[in-house]
């Protein structure tokens, strides 16, 4: 797997892993059901400890983008397609809550608020 | 899975010295042990191969009492101790026969494919070896009869950055297939930082700090703060200060919380290092 690790940044290398693989999902490289390197190998490559690769294995598979089978190992998440678009329509909406909280907050009434919607949404 | 070593309030009294600590290496890790020299690295590895009596705790290696090791099990520890070694009279090729023997999961190819990857001479006699090759040569030969568990005290001192390099990464090979463990001691924080999962600190015979690597290097910082702003610190989280020219050094194990709520203040990533220096030398 082609991964580069700063041993020097400060953020902390299972985040960059997660990151990473995280990335090349999203982009297609690595497509659905396809083996990841064992954590092992994966430590062995960017010369990290099992354990730190372990830890962001099993962050991957907290968010949903890889599945780990025991004796097997870790597979890239089938049907991660719909998860990620499902992921970013809970983004948009926890937003939309924000911007709202933020416009009653200041005062505006709720058609103040629709009307205001409408005219973004039309020039977007 | 097992416990492959198991050390539980082991105590050895020596004259002036006592070694009172417990530690666990499981199955499938690789756990680093640092300390000063004289700390009681060595003793405690001494422990674990049944070659000291203790008097007090018990020592477990593959879940039997240490002393109650067989041949058979001891054929599954691949051990690199300081001042272990060959003799000087023999060449490579005399060796790998006395090897062949006294391991039934001997191989002599993979021996000598590491021999030839590390560059030793199989026909010149180990006296003639410099330190890093008698060196390279311990750590083959425990690598080469498929152990279950290698201890290895200082396994790189003396090697070159280079050598250093390839030991390790034969080390993480070794790791690669399942059911093994490494306890590995070092001097050089950055050959443990590279592989150990997790290290003990050991100082005067007792454990300081048992955490994983990555928590050291992530979560671990040192802040450098004048005087002034000590004062204003919030110091719940500080583990030890140490003055400085400039003002106090401090470690914390909630490095995002000090670089949160005091971004002025100049942070240094932890690592084994610092964590040493900190902690094993007396504060102010």
């Amino acid at each position: 797997m082609n991964m580069i690790i700063n041993h020097s940044s400060m953020q902390p290398v299972y985040e960059q892993i997660v990151c990473q693989i995280k990335g090349k999902i999203i982009k297609g490289e690595l497509i659905e059901e396809t083996l990841l390197p064992s954590v092992r190998t994966l430590a062995k490559e960017i010369k990290v400890s099992a354990l730190t690769v372990k830890k962001a294995y099993d962050q991957l598979e907290a968010e949903g983008f890889v599945i780990t089978v025991h004796g097997k190992g870790s597979y890239v998440a089938s049907a991660n397609q719909a998860q990620l678009l499902e992921e970013k329509k809970k983004e948009v909406e926890t937003e939309f809550e924000q911007a709202i909280r933020k416009a009653r907050s200041c005062g505006m009434e709720d058609s103040e608020i629709r009307a205001l919607f409408e005219i973004v949404l039309e020039d977007s | 899975m097992q416990t492959m070593i198991r050390l539980d309030n082991v105590v050895k009294q020596y004259d002036k010295f006592r070694l009172d600590c417990s530690l666990q290496v499981p199955e499938g890790r690789v756990t680093g042990l640092i300390g000063r020299n004289g700390a009681g690295k060595s003793t405690a590895f001494k422990t674990m191969l049944g070659l000291i009596e203790i008097e007090g705790g018990t020592v477990k290696v593959f879940g039997k009492a240490a002393k109650n090791l067989t041949a058979k099990d001891r054929e599954q520890i691949g051990v690199v101790l300081a001042d272990s070694g060959f003799s000087g009279y023999l060449r490579i090729k005399d060796l790998m026969p006395v090897l062949d023997t006294l391991y039934t999961d001997f191989s002599r190819e993979q021996f000598m494919a590491g021999c030839e990857r590390m560059e030793l001479p199989i026909n010149k006699k180990i006296r003639e070896f410099s330190t890093g090759m008698k060196r390279k040569l311990q750590i083959l030969a425990a690598l080469s009869h498929n152990a279950r568990l290698l201890i290895l005290d200082e396994p790189t001192a003396g090697l070159d950055v280079v050598a250093r390099d390839e030991l390790l990464n034969l080390l993480r090979e070794y790791m690669e297939t399942e059911g093994r463990s490494i306890l590995i001691s070092s001097h050089i924080s950055s050959d443990l930082e590279g592989i150990c999962d997790d290290v003990y600190l050991i100082e005067n015979g007792r454990m300081l700090l048992h955490e994983d690597t990555d928590v050291l290097l992530n979560e671990y910082g040192l802040l450098k703060v004048t005087f002034e702003q000590f004062a204003m610190l919030d110091q719940r989280y500080l583990l030890r200060k140490k003055k400085e020219s400039f003002g106090y050094s401090c470690l914390t194990n909630k490095r995002q919380f000090y670089q949160d709520n005091f971004p002025s203040v100049v942070i240094e990533r932890g690592d084994i290092d610092k964590v040493i220096l900190m902690l094993t030398t007396s504060g102010e």
